[in-house]
């Protein structure tokens, strides 16, 4: 093994008092510890730039803020390894020319001795021989040496503290070569004898080991500052890998960390998975069991899904639905018209297709209408439908859901009510027709005079048909109205018109019973079916008649309120206790159960009224004293100009 | 001489009770008949003043026969009140119809001549004379 000290070894080492460890290790030792360094912060880096690239690959699977921080860390700490291993092999290529520069220099010095021994060894031969043949290895020496002075002069040109070693050096070299000069001349000159003095000078011993004096120093200065250097490249190693190992460190937490949360979230993810399909299947179930029709559509009116109930009152399978516009499943001229009504109604245009489904939904307003579904093989239902604009946060619709509910059988219900009423009208109507019919003509002596006592009972079972007859009519009035089916003919009609007529029909009644009807009309007009609110008034005055006192006064007054005509139907009969004044209004109620025998009633009359009234968005109460009198209040709207300029006013 | 009415309806007792009225009251001449088919033949025999006409009845039902009776060309000009129980009235629709008045079941036999001549714009007196001139039974 070549050492660097070709005469130094472990003794001169222990001589020298050179730690173990500050041993000069070898040129190739050296080199071989850096390249190893440079080998593994080299494999460092690239295991951090992978985990690091795994971890963004990861992260970026799951874009949140936390995660961008995390691998932006990431991103960092690996530019911060890319960093401080590009510094540690730049630091460690400039080592190992330094480390080169140094074995040059080095071996330079140690071939510059050898150099200047064999100078001096040929010089000396010759200087004890005389042999020319010794000249020629001195001559060389010499050319050689200042061959080796002139290369170290320029290796160490950029090393002040070295160059100036050497200079004092060569002044010594020079010094040296004056000697062998001055021996050789001797010789050659004086002989033996010459030489011998010169050589006695002692001057070329003091000169030769001066000279190997300073190489040695320049050696060991030179080794002592590779040793520095390399102490210091070790320790800005160690402190890379320190670094660098931190980092790594991080990078692993970091790649664990975002191992664990994409772990974390997997698992959620699989849970929302499992709760989405729970969901899912639970909304299907939900669909699919609904007794409604329930179809949702993409905003161009192209089916998207399709319920069980939906393919079973259709018969369509929903793969045969799905991506058909919905305008499929309705009466062409039904979606025409309604286009036609919705345009005119919103002031749009409103397309007879798809559009006049969802046009009035996707303006924010709730659509229920009544309409047809045409089935697969061309018969059609009555459906009642509600569409609902879908948004997922933004003000246009993503899409419609269109929701039926069959009519069929509610249609066929009212069919079958309405013809019940008119059958059990006319089934009643017609024997009671008889009845009373041939009880008038009785009554009235058309057929001739009665006994007395025929007579009362006669009229008796005329009484009693009439009021039979006018239970009927009741009990239909009532079942219409309530149910709806009793279309009220609204037009606007003067209140004192109205009244008048009332008043009118219960005068013969009233005169009757010596009453007046005392009326106090006012000057407005409601919007009502003038059949049905005089039905009500004459109710109420028909009431009013019966339990008025002989003689007395009935109040028969009108007065605007706000937005309202408030009618008042006042008399001074018995009254009625407080707590039946709500109760009076339902079916069958009357203050006194007597009050049917006697007064004829129906328990009905006021039941109507109220249906009357709250059919045309009105309101009916009553007050009452006991012993005094009673005042009943209907409260109906006033027509729609009339109500502004009460409202001006 | 007294107005004929002719009352079309398919039960007897108030096919009855109404020629009892409409004769003993009103002083009219009454011909009855049972069925909607019936009523047109009379109809179209007799020529009477005015029709009433019952409007539920079997088979041909008492609109099916004012729609018939009104195409007719003897007796379009017939005016015919209908007779209804209160329930199936509806009144415009029906006058749309052709039907000169509709009167309301169970009728008043005292008034119901007088009802008869206010639909049709008759004096009541006209009938009168006649009704003086029989004696009740």
């Amino acid at each position: 093994m070549r050492t660097l000290w070709p005469t130094v070894g472990a003794r001169e080492c222990r001589r020298r008092s050179i730690k173990k460890e500050h041993r000069p290790r070898t040129v190739r030792e050296l080199a071989r510890s850096h390249e190893t360094v440079s080998k593994d912060l080299n494999r460092v880096r690239l295991c951090l730039a992978a985990g690091a690239n795994v971890i963004i690959m990861l992260m970026l699977g799951r874009i949140r803020l936390w995660m961008i921080v995390a691998s932006m860390v990431s991103l960092a700490a690996l530019g911060a390894v890319s960093w401080l291993s590009y510094r540690s092999t730049r630091e460690l290529i400039a080592a190992n020319k330094r480390l080169a520069q140094a074995h040059r220099l080095i071996e330079d010095l140690a071939a510059l001795h050898e150099v200047l021994d064999e100078a001096e060894t040929s010089s000396r031969d010759y200087a004890l021989s005389g042999r020319t043949e010794s000249l020629k290895p001195y001559e060389l020496a010499l050319a050689q040496l200042d061959f080796n002075v002139q290369a170290l002069r320029r290796d160490l040109a950029a090393n002040p503290n070295r160059l100036q070693q050497f200079q004092e050096l060569e002044l010594v070299i020079q010094a040296r070569r004056e000697v062998m000069k001055e021996l050789v001349q001797a010789r050659t000159a004086s002989g033996f004898d010459g030489a011998v003095q010169v050589l006695q000078s002692d001057r070329g011993k003091r000169l030769t080991d001066d000279m190997r004096q300073r190489i040695s120093v320049m050696q060991t200065d030179e080794h002592n500052d590779l040793l520095e250097r390399e102490r210091e490249s070790r320790e800005r190693a160690r402190s890379t890998i320190v670094a660098v190992g931190v980092t790594c460190l991080l990078g692993i937490a970091l790649l664990l960390t975002a191992l664990l949360v994409i772990f974390r979230l997997n698992r959620q993810s699989e849970n929302d998975h499992a709760a989405l399909q729970k969901a899912e299947q639970i909304q299907r179930a939900i669909l699919n069991s609904a007794a409604y029709s329930i179809i949702s559509t993409d905003t161009s009116g192209l089916i998207l899904t399709v319920n069980a109930a939906a393919e079973k009152w259709l018969q369509y399978r929903s793969a045969e639905l799905t991506g058909s516009n919905i305008s499929k499943l309705h009466d062409a001229s039904e979606l025409q018209s309604r286009g036609v009504q919705l345009s005119r109604a919103m002031g749009i245009p409103v397309a007879g297709d798809y559009h006049a489904l969802v046009t009035k939904t996707g303006y924010g307003t709730a659509d229920e209408f009544e309409c047809t579904y045409v089935r697969r093989d061309g018969t059609r239902f009555p459906v009642s439908l509600s569409v609902t604009a879908l948004r997922s946060g933004g003000n246009h619709p993503d899409g419609y859901l269109v929701i039926a509910t069959d009519l069929s059988e509610k249609h066929a219900i009212e069919k079958m009510k309405d013809e019940f009423v008119s059958v059990v009208s006319h089934e009643l109507r017609t024997p009671l027709t008889s009845i009373r019919g041939a009880l008038g003509l009785l009554v009235g002596g058309i057929t001739g005079p009665l006994p007395p006592k025929a007579g009362e009972m006669a009229q008796v079972a005329l009484n009693n048909s009439d009021r039979l007859s006018r239970l009927v009519d009741d009990i239909l009035d009532l079942q219409r109205i309530e149910s709806g089916r009793l279309t009220m003919n609204k037009r606007p009609c003067d209140v004192a018109a109205l009244m008048k007529e009332s008043a009118e029909s219960v005068h013969l009644v009233a005169e009757g019973e010596d009453l007046t009807i005392a009326m106090s009309p006012c000057e407005a007009w409601i919007l009502a079916d003038q059949e049905r609110i005089v039905q009500a008034f004459v109710n109420l005055l028909g009431n009013a008649i019966k339990f008025s006192p002989r003689g007395g006064r009935i109040e028969f007054a009108a007065e605007p309120a706000d937005h309202n005509v408030v009618f008042r139907i006042e008399d001074n009969g018995r009254g009625i206790p407080r707590d039946k004044l709500e109760t009076i209004f339902e079916r069958f109620q009357q203050v006194d159960a007597s009050d049917a025998r006697e007064k004829g009633g129906t328990g009905l009359g006021l039941a109507i009224v109220r249906s009357i009234v709250q059919q045309h968005d009105g309101r009916v109460w009553a007050e009452s004293e006991l012993g005094k009198g009673s005042k009943f209040y209907v409260q109906l709207p006033l027509r729609q100009s009339d109500s502004t300029t009460a409202q001006q006013r | 001489m007294p107005r004929t009415l002719l009352v079309i309806d398919d039960d007897r007792d108030i096919r009855l009770v109404a020629k009892t009225s409409l004769e003993l009251v009103g002083g009219f001449r009454v011909i009855v008949a049972d069925s909607g088919h019936r009523g047109l033949a009379f109809a179209n025999q007799a020529r009477p003043d005015a029709i009433l006409l019952d409007l539920m009845m079997p088979d041909l039902d008492g609109r099916a026969t004012l729609d018939k009776l009104k195409q007719m060309p003897e007796t379009a000009s017939i005016p015919v009140i209908l007779l209804t129980a209160k329930v199936q009235a509806n009144r415009l629709e029906l006058m749309g119809q052709g039907a000169a008045g509709v009167l309301v079941k169970p009728f008043d036999p005292i008034q119901l001549p007088n009802q008869v001549c206010e639909i049709l714009g008759w004096r009541t007196s006209e009938n009168d004379e006649e009704q003086s001139d029989k004696a009740p039974e």
